[in-house]
């Protein structure tokens, strides 16, 4: 997919930073907002119902570019945007000492959880005003909950006893060494401490039985969360007007997009996930998917390298306790 | 009350000067040799009449004998003296110290200056050191030569050229350079605020430490570092023909006099010139009358025309020393135009001085370093202040906000700057008694600029805020944005005066440091001034800086995701590293170019990438409309045309089996555009080919 601009844009790098951010007037630490991973962390230990947040937004955009070329009321904005509440917010900065700054509010009931900031450069070009001449590359991402400012990667996993721990509804699953739960903003593992020797196998043991064993135990939890995620993603899926289903957006985007690829090779991503969609919703050809829909998850597992670790060391102590 | 020398050693000069003798002198005054020899030694100064007789012996005027800031008669013709061969046959083929530096102009910056910095005089004010690059070529070389006896020198420069040794060769380079281009490169070192070379000029003092001896460090005081020692080599290191003229203003009168003191030194190997053989240095100056010392060159008091031939004016009557390196080169070979040198002076200052440049907003600087570049007395590269904020834009922003007292506890905003303070526990001295003393060194934080290509790294200084070491802070947690620490240990901290605690852990660390001086850590001289254990505080009070720092940096709050490890590295959404590059098994557009044509429709020409396959790709190509809301609306083509290894098929693209790349040019149906093209991007793409009725 590629797109043309049918207006002139500069060439020049367009970049943006947070320098700092307030919650209800009070300066958050700066180590809530990662300047590497481009994210800003909004919760406060002991401030959890704040009002108002303020970030510091400082911006580079090519002005001497701009300003020799066929731009004119260059204006540089940085947007606030959530897909899961369709809020938009956009904010104007100002040119100071060589570069652009400016305040961007956050009110906290405009916003869910986790908002998208870029920064945008707008100007009048071939009469028309307000056109977008160029964006910068990296967003940032301003999370409204987190403690830490990191770009959430991984799934979370939560270890409890299933009989007597907080979540109720886990009790009658007392039996079961773990549960994969996909509804909600992360993925959730539970890992059941009540089920004897399961955290145990899955820690660093010393015994390279036990360890190989543990790892085997992994990928099994792996696995089966893999293929739950693809199908809770393919399930949740919006349409359009037309029929077209739409990317989802969060944990579900980075799962389709990193599975369909195994799923269905001789497919773009956007055609991959109407043919998916399609044959869902018609059920047809559906179950022909669910082989590969196996070996996509199990790929990801690592499934292959991790049982030819157990076979290799079984294979070790046995020679070893029958020679 | 005035500034002129002593009675007794003037006389005594100025009889060596005409050859006579006390006795003559008794005889030609009708007193008694008694009375002269207790003039001569201070015991008694003549009156005022025998004064006035005095200076009609000496044939000068009464001032010059009340006043004594002159010697009665003209100097004796300035002239070089080589010193003789050692009587034991020894030859020496360089400078020992000169081969201990690296001839690198980085190198020179950072000794001389240092130098200038321990030689500060007026402790309110800045030293202000200024580096000249100037080249001379022409008529402006010839009259700088014949100021330098140069026809006088060239034997000997012939002489030590045709050797093999180190020397012989750089000589020899500078020599073909000096004939072959005309020109010559002078680098002034200018000091001023300092306090110039003073003393004897055999005896102990900065002027001997200079110009007469190798591997002297003269120290003035105990805990700054040698000023003059090893470093002073790197000036004549620095000059391809071993050759330094020196000019300095007293900060305290020598013979009577402060300006204007001049000499040349010349470093050359074991020669032999015109049957005579020489040992090694040579020295630009008057022929002296002292006993002992006849015939050596010694310093000179010249005068304004001659300082002005020599290239060694100094602006104004501030004490300080100008060094004039002849035949200036950068060995490290990465600084060849004067542009380049010029350039690398800057950086070097900047980067070893820019604590002491700093200075906080009420308050001046330690040091002002400049660089200017001349050619034949004109401007080329006009005076450059080394502005140690844009160099070191994170350290001296946080060295500032400590001097200013407006550091933080800690970082809210990208210029905040967090203090701490790192204990240091100095251990009495061997056989000294107690459990040692408390020093508090001052640790400094600040989140580093965007263009930092170094960042997380710890500056560690001491004295007048030298850098002992730049180390980089590692084992930080994933992250961590971005930082510059500095730690000011010892009188670094900068109370005034120095507590016992600064003082004593500043010889402390001084003795923790190898003879580089750029570390701190367990030195044999630790173990042997220090009681037992001093090593041991060494290396605790290494790792509490790392520690403090790692404190202030690292986040509050760790990550709250637990789970075991093996099975959180399974569950990446990014697929970890392991999962390896899968090849794109679709075809793919490489690249689009196009524009709008006269009737407002896009005329696109599309490249598209095949994966291998035995089977025809057949594609649809897409035309949408890029608007911010809403489903993007298609266009329909008014054209399609098929361009290498393909086919138009109903609208659909056939590409040719077994092809790797293709292309195809397409034209939209401005029927079909919900708006003019001018008004939105277009978006181009490749999809499978939807049935009809779909």
């Amino acid at each position: 997919m590629k797109r043309l601009i049918p207006y002139p844009t500069p060439v020049g790098d367009v970049t943006f930073k947070v320098t700092g951010a307030q919650l209800d007037g009070r300066a958050l630490d700066l180590s809530m907002v990662s300047q590497q991973d481009r994210v800003v962390a909004l919760h406060m230990a002991g401030r959890e119902k704040w009002r108002e947040a303020r970030l510091e937004i400082q911006a580079q955009i090519p002005d001497i570019e701009l300003a020799n070329g066929p731009w004119t009321e260059v204006v540089c904005v940085a947007v606030l945007t959530e897909r899961a509440t369709n809020s938009r917010t956009v904010v104007r900065l100002r040119p100071w000492s060589g570069s652009w700054g400016g305040t961007a509010v956050v009110p906290r009931g405009a916003f869910r959880a986790r908002l998208d900031l870029t920064l945008s450069v707008v100007a009048t070009v071939g009469g028309v005003a307000g056109r977008v001449v160029a964006t910068a590359q990296d967003s940032w991402l301003v999370d409204l909950t987190a403690r830490v400012p990191v770009r959430q990667r991984e799934l979370d996993i939560n270890e409890m006893d299933f009989r007597d721990g907080p979540h109720e509804w886990l009790r009658p699953f007392r039996d079961a060494p773990w549960l994969v739960e996909t509804s909600g903003d992360m993925p959730t593992i539970h890992l059941n401490t009540g089920f004897e020797g399961v955290t145990e196998l899955l820690g660093a043991g010393s015994d390279p039985t036990e360890r190989a064993v543990g790892r085997l135990l992994a990928t099994q939890i792996a696995t089966d969360a893999w293929t739950a995620m693809f199908h809770s993603a393919v399930s949740d899926l919006e349409v359009d007007g037309d029929g077209v289903p739409q990317w989802p957006s969060g944990w579900r985007d980075w799962v389709l997009r990193s599975m369909l690829p195994d799923i269905l090779p001789e497919l773009s991503p956007a055609d991959g996930l109407l043919e998916i969609h399609g044959r869902r919703s018609e059920s047809s050809g559906w179950h022909e998917l669910q082989p590969l829909i196996q070996y996509a998850a199990s790929r990801r597992a690592h499934i292959a390298k991790n049982l030819g670790t157990v076979i290799r060391v079984l294979g070790r102590s046995g020679r070893e306790s029958t020679g | 009350m005035h500034e002129g020398e002593a009675f007794g050693p003037w006389l005594a000069r100025q009889l060596r000067h005409r050859g006579m003798t006390q006795a003559h002198l008794a005889l030609e005054l009708d007193v008694t040799r008694a009375a002269v020899s207790a003039w001569i030694t201070g015991r008694a100064e003549p009156r005022e009449d025998k004064k006035r007789a005095i200076a009609r012996v000496l044939g000068t005027d009464e001032a010059t004998v009340h006043t004594r800031t002159a010697d009665a008669q003209p100097i004796r013709p300035v002239r070089w003296y080589h010193r003789p061969a050692h009587a034991d046959g020894g030859r020496e083929f360089g400078n020992a110290a000169a081969f201990a530096f690296d001839a690198d102009l980085a190198v020179l910056a950072r000794e001389a200056t240092q130098n200038s910095l321990d030689e500060r005089y007026d402790a309110s004010r800045p030293v202000r050191v200024r580096y000249t690059l100037h080249e001379l070529t022409g008529e402006h070389l010839r009259l700088f030569l014949d100021a330098l006896q140069w026809d006088r020198l060239l034997p000997h420069y012939e002489v030590a050229a045709a050797q093999q040794q180190k020397v012989g060769r750089v000589i020899a380079e500078g020599i073909r350079e000096l004939l072959e281009t005309d020109s010559l490169l002078l680098l002034r070192v200018d000091d001023y605020n300092a306090s110039g070379l003073t003393g004897p000029d055999y005896g102990d003092g900065r002027f001997a430490a200079v110009v007469r001896r190798q591997l002297d460090s003269h120290k003035t005081s105990g805990l700054a570092g040698g000023s003059y020692g090893l470093g002073k080599a790197t000036l004549w290191a620095t000059s391809r023909l071993g050759l330094v003229l020196v000019g300095s203003t007293l900060s305290e009168p020598h013979e009577g006099r402060t300006e204007r003191r001049v000499v040349g030194r010349l470093d050359l190997p074991w020669r032999e010139v015109d049957g005579d053989a020489f040992a090694g240095p040579a020295w630009l100056g008057e022929p002296d009358t002292e006993p002992g010392f006849e015939n050596v060159s010694r310093s000179w008091w010249a005068d304004e025309e001659t300082v002005e031939k020599l290239q060694l004016t100094r602006s104004g009557t501030d004490p300080g020393t100008s060094f004039l390196i002849v035949g200036a080169h950068d060995a490290a070979g990465d600084a060849e135009s004067l542009q380049e040198m010029h350039e690398k002076l800057l950086r070097s200052l900047a980067a070893n001085f820019w604590a002491a440049m700093t200075a906080g907003t009420k308050g001046a600087p330690v040091l002002e370093a400049s660089v200017t570049t001349l050619r034949n007395g004109q401007v080329l590269l006009g005076e450059e202040r080394v502005d140690p904020h844009a160099h070191e834009p994170a350290r001296s922003r946080a060295l500032k906000a400590y001097l200013d007292g407006t550091t933080t506890d800690r970082i809210t905003g990208t210029e905040d700057v967090v203090l701490t303070h790192v204990p240091l526990t100095v251990p009495p001295l061997r056989g000294g008694k107690g459990r040692g003393v408390e020093h508090r060194a001052v640790l400094l934080v600040t989140p580093a600029n965007d263009a930092d290509v170094r960042p997380n790294q710890l500056v560690c200084m001491r004295g007048n805020r030298m850098t002992v070491s730049v180390r980089r802070v590692g084992d930080l947690p994933l992250g961590t944005n971005a930082f510059q620490a500095v730690l000011l240990a010892g009188r670094a901290t900068g109370g005034e005066p120095p507590t016992d605690a600064d003082n004593l852990a500043e010889q402390f660390l001084r003795a923790a440091e190898p003879p580089e001086h750029n570390d701190w850590t367990r030195t044999e001289e630790l173990a042997n001034a220090y009681a037992r254990g001093a090593r041991t505080r060494i290396d605790e009070f290494r790792k509490e800086m790392m520690a403090a720092v790692r404190v202030l940096v690292a986040r509050r709050e760790e990550r709250t995701q637990g789970g075991p490890a093996i099975l959180r590295e399974l569950l990446r959404l990014d697929g970890g590293t392991a999962l390896g590059r899968r090849v794109e098994g679709h075809p793919t557009i490489r690249h689009v170019d196009g524009e709008l044509d006269a009737r407002g429709a896009w005329r696109v020409r599309v490249e598209v990438r095949l994966p291998v396959r035995d089977d025809a790709w057949l594609l649809a190509p897409v035309a949408k409309f890029d608007v911010r809301s809403g489903g993007r609306p298609s266009v329909a083509w008014a054209e399609l045309e098929a361009g290498d290894n393909c086919r138009i098929e109903e609208g659909n693209i056939r590409f040719r089996a077994g092809a790797r790349t293709a292309s195809f040019i397409g034209v939209t149906n401005v029927a079909t555009h919900p708006v003019s093209a001018a008004m939105a991007p277009l978006i181009v793409d490749l999809q499978k080919v939807r049935r009809a009725g779909a």
